[in-house]
């Protein structure tokens, strides 16, 4: 491999930085307005397989030290290949030219930035051919259900200018699909055992509206990689049955999840923290906490540091979230699951949504329900449970109409509580326990109030 | 806290949880238990409890014996000549020897740490009190104390909780060193087994050592972005009066930063450290500066720079006295376990001994007072500096020559030289005014000064040696983030996904002394390799500070040219010799952190869990002390490798396994409860490397796990095979035991690596959910 390439190619060199004294070109970057690269499906009979096209000065005949425009495109076939995988392929030209020696690549799409050394360009990489021998091969081998393959690079500014109006046009249309793309339009959802390797009984299901946990593999990804190597980490879970479609409860998952944590999880509801929730390893972005005083959720990212509203910080609930393990209340999630619109849909949503921290809300707030936004506290409006909860009420957040069902339920279900039961008797106060071993306790009269409300399922729908 | 027959009676409780009316209650007895994880199978292990576990590892890695001795001189029957299958006159064989020594250095290197942490911890209990509470990471920390509670089962919150945690070591390294008796104990492979033993207590030792100083003398709690402290003798400012510190034991030169301090004069005095009290006293404040690891000790008191020289304990040249008083800096011990001989001061007037050190009446006493120390020692710099004028004993060019010219090229400097480095050629062209070869000597030595004890001639040839590199020491102008502490519990969350994704490939400690040749500069070369492959590098001790003195084109060290956080690339130094600790302790939190495996005296579980799934190596690129050996033998019975150079033979035994036996890797896999093969890896436990390039390769072979996913596997190959090209050269003979399946096949390689395959009669195998114990296999939920 590779021993037409006049400079090394592997992933010692992935990290490496060219800085602008020793570099030979730049491509695109921020000197340049307009610059993309782009990968299309075509028909199989619309491309030449292994073609490399350069339209415009070559890297020899750029003027040294200075900025050039770039477009590259990238023209692939294949029985199985489907414009749904575009996107994917896609951010693999960061990854594969950036194992060249001396080449940077910075950024996607419309935003690349590019920078060949003045070491490289010495040893002889002084084409944009080269380039595109290392992505050929790569491309062919690690994605082998691309049949045929053709790679243009454009680099005279007349030629890019039409080509980069009809790329912003694509990504747009890309964008628009994976927005618009939701659970019910796909037959298929995707399992991600890479964490197993870590935390054994955890599955991991990704679905158009329910990213992976750790933020890093969207639907469309795990469509890639399970088309590639069906028998890898990432593999195809045909949903099956809907058995309930408001939970997101699938017959397709449950037997896949009972089948990959060997039997420790049977059942999988997925846009739920309560009953059977998604399991959690131990990289989730962030987690969605109940808190029962208010019957609704905080939310927390990992990078933030302080104590949130009830009092624990990230990194003590994170403890009572991990380890692949289907928790009642504290739910690992990723970012971009925030940004769903099935983002814990069982419970009620946004609308449940009672605290977060200023800056996770600021960047939330297009996905929030405008109306619910101003009634979401952070961190800079209250400091505890009490302080919660009248922020709640005076902002007539949507929970507080749940508080008064909430206790009606609460009474009715007071006689059934066993006030105290032979044996041991544990009291639980926030941050201990205490356990009283055969202690006679009289009492005149003991009064005893829920301080967690049964919790009911949320939902537009209830 | 417990208490007994409790009883209480209540007229009216109200509170949120109920409303209670004339209500009596009497209770046998309290038991305070504030963590309600359940306790696992193996708290305060007793030094058999553990002894399965480590018959497994030492079954996969059998001792590889390099005996240092060949006699056995501790009993009036010997001397014993124990070479070949001859026994000692108590029954002993050369490997059971081997190894019983190897547990006597282990055990004085617990001693040691768990010592420095009773005295530390004693010390800021008197100080700040038994319930100070314990902080290390304030929110970013959830497992404050990983070691002590996998260990001990106990979760400390205040000082006062770390006692009985330091009760427990001392009691089990009395009971190890007990084993080393004559008669005592008769398996190498049991003798290896307590050598793990006090490697794990050795560990929790330096944990509470370090958590002690973390939470009560405010130095950085789990601080990425740690503040950047000078390093090198050419950052000392030697117009100002200079205080020395020597040792590993930080309170007397932290009262020294408070006197001046509090006195408002920390600008007018430079507080200098070598060895980790230096690291300590940078957490404390950054304006204190590190000259340099234990090899400095000679050259900086002979350059004449520190007027005043503070020791505490280990590590501090028991000549120490003999070369202060050459250059007339008074000198003060300041810790019982270090007396050095000298007059017991600690009880006298301050202003009195202050008066016998400027005046030159005595050249040394022992304070065994902090506080005092504090005080005395500035007093001191400031009224003995401007008298001795930073008086030195390095020879000028001239002196050089007429000394050289004494030489009679008899060879015995080199002969004792442990690092074999060509004195007389380099005296030679000296005594001829040429001193670059004297010059080049610099970098090498370690400052051991056995040349000078060799010379017939009485030719301080160390002196010598730097004396000609004058010019190059001035500019040792370099700076070192300091000891940060542990690493944050959401650090760890952070890369969880980098390392199932293929991003990180694992995860490399340099710790230790760097005593080799080249060491400082070879440390700094690896560090700054791995980190560019984006590994994750720790480094602590006197590894840290090599990792600091080097500097790339652009002028910057290491320190400033990588992030300071536990990520891809990042150069993480923890702190001193016992902040190695948060290294196993990162380990340990992974295993809680990701799998949520309980962690409460639940030592093999996690063990297994750390040995077959994280992929850390360390090193001890120049490992000279006792202490080396205990820490080296905690990182291995959690099943974490260790590299050492060349010296390191002098341990007496590696602990190799043998890749071409299918046989010896054969783990369970935790779904089926199958034994299947799990490939050799990581293929040794203890291996010493002949140069940086062979342990450079070593390295990224020993990160891979039985359960790497197959793209951590292809970019831990990736690297392997790289190096391996690039320092031993081809593609390494191993390649077809170490890929799996095809996808573990870096891409960038595949073609070649399909062909060594096929060459070797390659087949896959699957990867399992790995695990040496066959408790750890899964049973079904329904089967339990």
């Amino acid at each position: 491999m590779f021993e037409s390439i006049p400079v090394e190619v592997g992933l010692v060199h992935e990290g490496e930085r060219v800085r602008k004294q020793d570099m030979q070109v730049e491509l695109g970057g921020p000197s340049v307005l307009e610059k993309f690269e782009i990968v299309r499906v075509r028909k199989m009979d619309e491309i030449i397989d292994g073609t490399i096209e350069i339209t415009g000065p070559d890297i020899s005949e750029m003027p040294e030290g200075k900025a050039t425009p770039i477009g590259i495109l990238v023209e692939i076939a294949g029985e199985k290949v489907e414009p749904d995988l575009e996107g994917v392929v896609e951010r693999r030209i960061h990854e594969y030219s950036n194992y060249i020696e001396g080449f940077m690549h910075l950024n996607q799409r419309y935003d690349i930035w590019i920078r060949l050394s003045k070491k490289s360009y010495k040893k002889g990489l002084n084409s944009l051919r080269y380039i595109g021998l290392v992505m050929l091969d790569l491309f062919k081998n690690e994605l082998p259900i691309i049949e045929k393959i053709q790679i243009t690079f454009i680099t005279d500014p007349r030629e890019i200018q039409p080509l980069y109006a009809e790329a912003l046009k694509t990504y747009e249309a890309r964008d628009a699909r994976a927005r618009g793309l939701s659970d019910d339009d796909v037959s298929e959802f995707y399992g991600c055992a890479l964490c197993q390797s870590f935390a054994p009984t955890h599955v991991c299901v990704i679905t158009p509206q329910r990213y992976a946990n750790c933020g890093a593999i969207s639907w469309f990804d795990g469509r890639a990689a399970a088309g590639i190597d069906p028998k890898g980490p990432i593999y195809a879970i045909p949903k099956g049955e809907c058995l309930d479609a408001e939970k997101g409860e699938y017959a397709g998952v449950n037997e896949s999840a009972k089948q990959r944590s060997m039997g420790e999880v049977n059942r999988v509801w997925l846009y739920t923290a309560f009953g059977y929730p998604h399991t959690s390893c131990g990289c989730f972005e962030g987690i969605a906490f109940y808190i029962p005083e208010v019957d609704g959720f905080g939310i927390v990212l990992r990078s933030y540091r302080d104590l949130t509203v009830n009092g624990l910080a990230f990194s003590t609930m994170a403890d009572s979230t991990a380890g692949g393990r289907q928790i009642d209340g504290f739910h690992g999630i990723s970012l971009e699951y925030m940004r769903s619109k099935k983002f814990l849909d069982a419970d009620g949503g946004y609308r449940r949504v009672v605290w977060m921290p200023k800056e996770s809300k600021e960047r939330l707030a297009e996905f929030i329900p405008a109306d619910v936004v101003p009634a979401i506290a952070t961190e800079s409006d209250v400091h505890n449970i009490d302080e919660l909860k009248n922020f709640l009420a005076e902002k007539h957040h949507p929970v507080t109409e749940r508080w008064a069902a909430d206790a009606a339920a609460a009474e009715d279900a007071a006689p059934q509580v066993q006030v105290f039961s032979a044996g041991d008797i544990p009291i639980t106060t926030p941050g201990f326990r205490i356990i009283l071993k055969n202690a006679k306790i009289t009492a005149e009269k003991v009064i005893i109030q829920p301080i967690r409300p049964h919790t009911k399922p949320g939902g537009e729908h209830n | 806290m417990s208490r007994k027959g409790v009883s209480f009676r209540a007229k009216e409780i109200n509170s949120d949880v109920a409303q209670i009316r004339d209500l009596s209650i009497s209770i046998g007895a309290i038991h305070e238990e504030r963590w309600d994880e359940r306790m696992g199978p193996t708290p305060f292990p007793s030094l058999s409890t553990l002894r399965s576990w480590d018959h497994l590892l030492l079954n996969r890695y059998k001792p590889f014996y390099l005996p240092f001795c060949d006699l056995c001189c501790l009993c009036t029957y010997g001397k014993c000549d124990l070479t070949g299958t001859k026994r000692g006159a108590c029954g002993i064989t050369m490997p059971a020897q081997q190894s019983r020594m190897v547990l006597i250095a282990a055990c004085i290197g617990a001693a040691t740490h768990t010592s420095h942490a009773r005295h530390l911890l004693t010390h800021v209990i008197e100080e700040f009190g038994r319930d100070c509470l314990i902080n290390v990471g304030g929110t970013s920390v959830e497992v404050e104390a990983p070691i002590s509670r996998l260990v001990c089962g106990v979760k400390p919150e205040t000082l006062g909780d770390l006692e009985p945690v330091l009760d427990y070591c001392e009691n089990q390294i009395t009971q190890l060193l007990a084993v080393t008796h004559t008669g005592q104990e008769g398996s190498n492979l049991d003798f290896e087994s307590k050598v793990f033993h006090a490697g794990m207590v050795d560990h929790v030792g330096m944990e509470v050592a370090d958590i002690a100083q973390i939470s009560a003398l405010g130095f950085p709690k789990a601080d990425p972005v740690s503040s950047m402290a000078d390093l090198g003798l050419g950052t000392v400012d030697t117009t100002k009066p200079v205080i020395l510190v020597i040792g590993h034991n930080v309170p007397p030169a932290t009262s020294i930063i408070d006197y001046l301090r509090t006195n408002g004069i920390l600008s007018e005095v430079e507080v200098t450290g070598i060895c980790c009290t230096a690291l300590d006293v940078t957490r404390y404040s950054d304006r204190a500066k590190i000259v340099g690891p234990i090899s400095w000790q000679l050259r900086y008191i002979r350059s004449g720079v520190p007027d005043v020289v503070v020791i505490d304990e280990q590590c501090v040249r028991t000549d120490t006295i003999l070369e202060a008083a050459k250059i007339k800096a008074p000198l003060i011990a300041t810790n019982d376990k270090n007396c050095l001989g000298l007059p017991d001061r600690t009880n006298d007037p301050i202003d009195e001994i202050v008066s016998d050190f400027v005046s030159g009446i005595v050249p040394g006493a022992l304070i065994l007072d902090s506080h005092k120390v504090g005080e005395i020692a500035v007093r001191v710099a400031l009224g003995i500096a401007p008298k001795r004028k930073k008086q030195g004993n390095l020879p000028a060019k001239e002196q050089i020559i007429a000394f050289a010219k004494k030489c009679t090229q008899c060879m015995l400097c080199r002969r004792a030289c442990p690092n074999d480095l060509p004195v007389p050629q380099a005296i030679k062209p000296a005594a001829g005014g040429n001193l670059a070869p004297l010059n080049e000597l610099y970098d090498d030595c370690i400052g051991c000064g056995r040349c000078e004890s060799a010379c017939t001639q009485k030719i301080p040839v160390h002196s010598l040696i730097v004396g000609a590199a004058e010019k190059q020491t001035r500019e040792e102008t370099f700076c070192l983030r300091t000891g940060r502490g542990p690493i944050q519990d959401v650090e760890i969350r952070k890369v969880g996904g980098p390392l199932v994704l293929g991003e990180i490939p694992g995860v490399v400690a340099f710790v230790g002394c760097a005593n080799f040749p080249k060491g400082s500069r070879e440390v700094a070369e690896m560090c700054m390799e791995f980190a560019n492959r984006r590994y994750i590098v720790c480094t602590s001790g006197c590894a840290a500070m090599s990792a600091g003195m080097y500097k790339d084109e652009d002028g910057k060290t290491a320190y400033e040219k990588y992030s300071g956080a536990f990520e891809a690339g990042g150069i993480v130094n923890v702190g001193s010799c016992v902040s190695n600790a948060h290294i196993s302790g990162a380990a340990i939190k992974i295993a809680s952190i990701f799998a949520k495996r309980p962690l409460r005296g639940n030592y093999e579980e996690i063990a297994d869990y750390v040995y077959n799934r994280v992929g850390a190596v360390g090193v001890a690129w120049g490992a000279m002390s006792q202490k080396a050996a205990s820490i080296a033998a905690g990182f291995w019975r959690l099943g974490i490798p260790v590299v050492v150079g060349p010296h390191g033979t002098k341990y007496r035994r590696m602990l190799l396994g043998r890749a071409d036996k299918d046989e010896d890797w054969m783990v369970y896999d935790a779904r089926s409860g199958e034994k299947v093969y799990g490939g050799p890896v990581p293929e040794h436990l203890f291996f010493a490397a002949e140069t940086k390039e062979e342990a450079m390769v070593m390295i990224a072979k020993l990160t891979m796990r039985p359960n790497d996913t197959s793209k951590g596997r292809a970019n831990k190959l990736a690297n392997y095979i790289d190096l391996h090209k690039r320092h031993i050269g081809g593609i390494p003979p191993d390649v077809h035991q170490l890929v799996r399946v095809v996808a573990d096949i870096p891409l960038t390689m595949k073609t070649e690596i399909l062909e060594h395959l096929h060459a070797h009669d390659w087949k896959e195998s699957p990867i399992p959910d790995p695990t040496l114990l066959s408790r750890m296999v899964h049973t079904r939920r329904d089967e339990r």
